[in-house]
């Protein structure tokens, strides 16, 4: 049995905030250990532990609103979190921005790359939009003639 | 030669073309041999989910993503386009002089485009074989609707089309009395339920024609709840001995959006279905055989061999060469394919016309955001289109169209559903809950049509060879040289306005006609710029007619210069129409194959006679 990563908690709470996806529906991905072993591929263990710590000093009301103003609106960690969500929503590792690993740090692995056929499929992408990722999980014959089971969450903002 | 034949018939290529016509040889009893280029990993579910894998793993997931070629036998591949910009274009299979990108591919493994078609069945209309002396255009097929229309029943059988014919009268397309497709229509998505329902009899000017439109179910070779006694075939598994193992998956659509690039559960048809319902004891498979020429014998007509390398490892090129020798040849390669064997080989035929007249249906997409939630993504790709300007005056001006309505939201043109996550993250720097928000509400809006124009053949548009411009196994690689001219620009223009006027009258928020930069091939009309993609729909290129002067092959798709070859497949095209072309290419190979038995049984009378008395053939999927 693998010794489970006590960052990943932490890792998936903040995914949470980033993705506005509750934390079981994460969990329930199958991915985020994956995630989390991506990231730690990718960057120093220093910045991801800068990331987490930053995060769990937050102030747990009005958490969104303080992870965009301390996390995105941060240079170095901003770009990381994007990351994250595109993790999440779409399976992928983008390489960072240029001027980002210019300041930074450029690291080998940091390439654009689909990180697994399976990370594909549990995009959450797909969910969100009241569908099935492309090619898997099916939704079964004539289903796509009934009326769309997500209720129209329009934008109130 | 004087050595006996080996084969009654040599096939090139196992796709739909080739499989229908071997599986039609052999239950006559003709002993047929079938070369094919790809490797056989196509006919077990092991071998067949290991593409499937592949394709979950493709950082791009283009329509060859999950079918990557053998070293010997490489394919055209849509990524290929962008490679290199400036002309000739030479980084893909292709070289391309241009003046505009011939943007269609194809697939080179067993069971060829089939395996990542879309399914659309459509037949031509009448008056599609009728160009010449409807609209003073092009020429006349030497055939005529009706004559294909036992053969276009035939073939919707064979590949198990879904459709009512209720749906399918109009502009003149005529079904035999008490006809209708082996399977009920695959229902229509959500989404063209309700932009039918806002745009059904809407009226469009077309020239001085005022069409009347209407979103309908179109003919798709997917399995759905079959009529009568018909029984779909779904996936396949054959074994390393050829036996086919009894699967239960795929016997209807599940709705798994992937038709192109890969039908996970083989709920859509594909040519390695046809080829299991082949009689084994008279056929020969051959996988990993890459035809390389045509052998002609001293009379300097007939056709006395096809020589071909055999390759082991489709990670090398290491391979032998051999000689395959029957008393009528068959290339079934597709239309690229079979001209560029010809030309090697030196068959210009007396017409000069191999490999000329070239086409496609170039398309354009329009995409927009539906006023609520339609559902996208969901379903078929596509499940209905817009068939109503596929005919009219209009056509003695400007080509004809159709429309395919997607399902599929803006996969297709902007790449979404990630392109609309990248440009909200990176773009709009929206998190949370604002983020998840705004893609519930933009993504199950997506609306896309793709609008296929028709395009004539032109014989400046051509695939010729340059012996300096080989592949790796040594065979010269295709030169094509392709425009699109005024009638299908004029063609665009006017399917763009009937697009976005649709869209009007459905509420539909136009988002494609101010994109600029998309990942297509780019030509520029009246200073207008026309981002388009090929279909797929290669055709044209060893065109059928009534005479040697004229035409390569004559209305059984036999050449006129070697009585004992056939060029089979799109190639033989006269004109295009605006339907897709399998349907029709599948029609003409049971023609062909029922020609071909005919003839045979001239000199044999003990070979069975044609389908109608057909034997009882093994089913792939008993019970
Ligand atoms: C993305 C896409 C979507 C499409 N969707 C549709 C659709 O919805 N409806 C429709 O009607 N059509 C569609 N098409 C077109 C359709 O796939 C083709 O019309 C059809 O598959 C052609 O059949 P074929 O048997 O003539 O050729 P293929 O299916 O291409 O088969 C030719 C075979 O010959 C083999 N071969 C090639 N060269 C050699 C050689 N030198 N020696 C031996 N073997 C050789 C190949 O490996 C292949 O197996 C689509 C095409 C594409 C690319
Ligand atoms: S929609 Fe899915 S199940 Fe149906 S034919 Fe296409 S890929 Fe196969």
């Amino acid at each position: 049995m693998r010794i489970q990563d006590p960052r990943l908690h932490t890792f998936v709470a903040l995914s949470s905030v980033l993705t506005g996806v509750e934390t079981v529906q994460l969990f329930g991905t199958g991915q985020a250990e994956a995630y989390l072993v991506t990231l730690g591929k990718i960057l120093p263990v220093a910045l991801l532990d800068d990331l987490f710590k930053r995060f769990e000093a937050l102030p747990a009301e009005e958490i969104e609103a303080a992870v965009e103003h301390q996390v995105l609106d941060d240079t170095r960690l901003g770009c990381v979190a994007q990351n994250i969500i595109l993790m999440w929503y779409r399976g992928v590792w983008r390489r960072l921005p240029d001027d980002w690993r210019a300041s930074f740090g450029a690291f080998p692995e940091d390439e654009n790359h689909l990180i697994s056929g399976a990370a594909y499929q549990a995009g959450l992408q797909w969910e969100i939009a009241g569908a099935h990722p492309i090619g898997a999980r099916h939704q079964g014959y004539a289903s796509w003639s009934l009326v769309p089971t997500k209720p129209n969450r329009r934008n109130t903002a | 030669m004087s050595e006996p034949a080996q084969y009654d018939v040599v096939i090139v290529g196992a796709g739909i073309a080739g499989a229908l016509v071997a599986k039609r040889l052999t239950t006559a009893g003709l002993k047929v041999l079938v070369l094919e280029a790809g490797p056989d990993t196509t006919r077990s579910i092991a071998d067949y989910t290991s593409h499937l894998e592949t394709f979950y793993a493709a950082s791009a997931k283009g329509a060859e993503s999950p079918w990557p070629p053998a070293e010997a036998a490489p394919q055209p591949d849509g990524g290929d386009l962008f490679k290199d910009k400036s002309l000739p274009a030479n980084s893909g299979y292709f070289i391309q002089n241009g003046p505009h990108l011939y943007g269609s591919t194809y697939t080179r493994t067993l069971g060829g485009s089939t395996l990542h078609w879309l399914g659309v069945s459509l037949r031509m209309l009448p008056e599609d074989f009728e160009m010449g002396s409807r609209f003073g255009l092009a020429r006349d097929w030497p055939i005529r609707y009706d004559m294909l229309s036992p053969y276009y029943e035939q073939a919707e059988h064979e590949m198990g089309v879904s459709a009512d014919v209720v749906d399918q009268r109009y502009l003149g397309l005529r079904f035999s009395e008490s006809y209708d497709y082996p399977m009920h229509r695959v229902p229509p998505s959500y989404s063209d339920r309700v932009l039918g329902a806002a745009v059904n009899g809407m009226r469009v000017m077309v020239g001085e024609d005022s069409v009347s439109v209407q979103v309908r179910s179109y003919p798709a070779a997917r399995n759905s709840i079959p009529r009568g006694s018909y029984q779909p075939v779904g996936a396949l598994d054959v074994d390393a001995d050829g036996n086919a193992r009894r699967s239960f998956l795929g016997e209807r659509c599940e709705g798994n959006t992937a038709c192109t690039p890969i039908c996970p559960v083989q709920a859509k048809y594909n040519a390695n279905k046809s080829l299991a319902q082949a009689d084994r004891r008279h056929l020969t498979l051959r996988a990993q055989a890459v035809a390389s020429d045509i052998l002609i014998d001293k009379s300097g007509h007939a056709v006395s061999g096809i020589r071909y390398k055999r390759y082991d490892d489709p990670g090398s090129i290491q391979h032998t060469e051999e000689i395959a020798t029957g008393r009528i040849y068959i290339l079934a390669a597709h239309a690229v394919e079979n001209a560029r064997l010809m030309l090697v080989s030196g068959l210009q035929s007396q017409s000069k016309k191999v490999g000329c007249g070239l086409m496609d249906h170039p398309a354009l997409y329009v995409w927009g955001l539906a006023p609520f939630n339609v559902g996208s993504f969901r379903g078929p790709q596509s499940s209905s289109g817009i068939e109503d300007f596929r005919a009219g005056r209009f056509r003695t001006r400007h080509a004809a169209f159709r429309f395919d309505i997607g399902n599929d939201g803006w996969h297709a043109t902007t790449g979404a559903p990630d392109a609309t996550v990248n440009d909200a993250v990176l773009k709009q720097k929206l998190v949370g809950q604002r983020l998840r928000s705004h893609l519930e509400d933009q993504l199950p809006r997506q609306v896309r049509f793709s609008l296929a124009v028709e395009q004539l053949p032109n014989l400046k548009n051509r695939v010729t060879v340059d012996p300096s411009n080989r592949d790796k196994l040594g065979n010269p690689r295709p030169v094509i040289d392709y425009e699109i001219d005024d009638y299908t620009f004029k063609g665009m223009i006017a399917a763009r306005k009937v697009a976005l006027a649709v869209f009007r009258q459905a509420g539909i928020t136009d988002c494609s006609s101010n994109a600029v930069e998309l990942p297509f091939p780019v030509a520029e009309y009246e200073g207008e710029k026309f981002y388009y993609h090929g279909m797929g729909h290669c055709a044209g290129t060893h065109a059928m007619g009534d005479n040697a002067e004229t035409s390569v092959v004559d209305e059984y798709q036999r050449s006129w210069e070697h009585p004992n070859l056939y060029l089979i497949g799109s190639g033989s095209f006269t004109t295009m129409g605006t339907s897709n072309p399998t349907l029709t290419l599948a029609a003409l190979a049971l023609r062909t194959a029922d020609h071909i038995i005919a003839r045979m049984r001239k000199h044999n009378p003990g070979i069975e006679p044609g389908p109608r008395r057909r034997k009882e053939t093994q089913r792939v999927n008993p019970g």
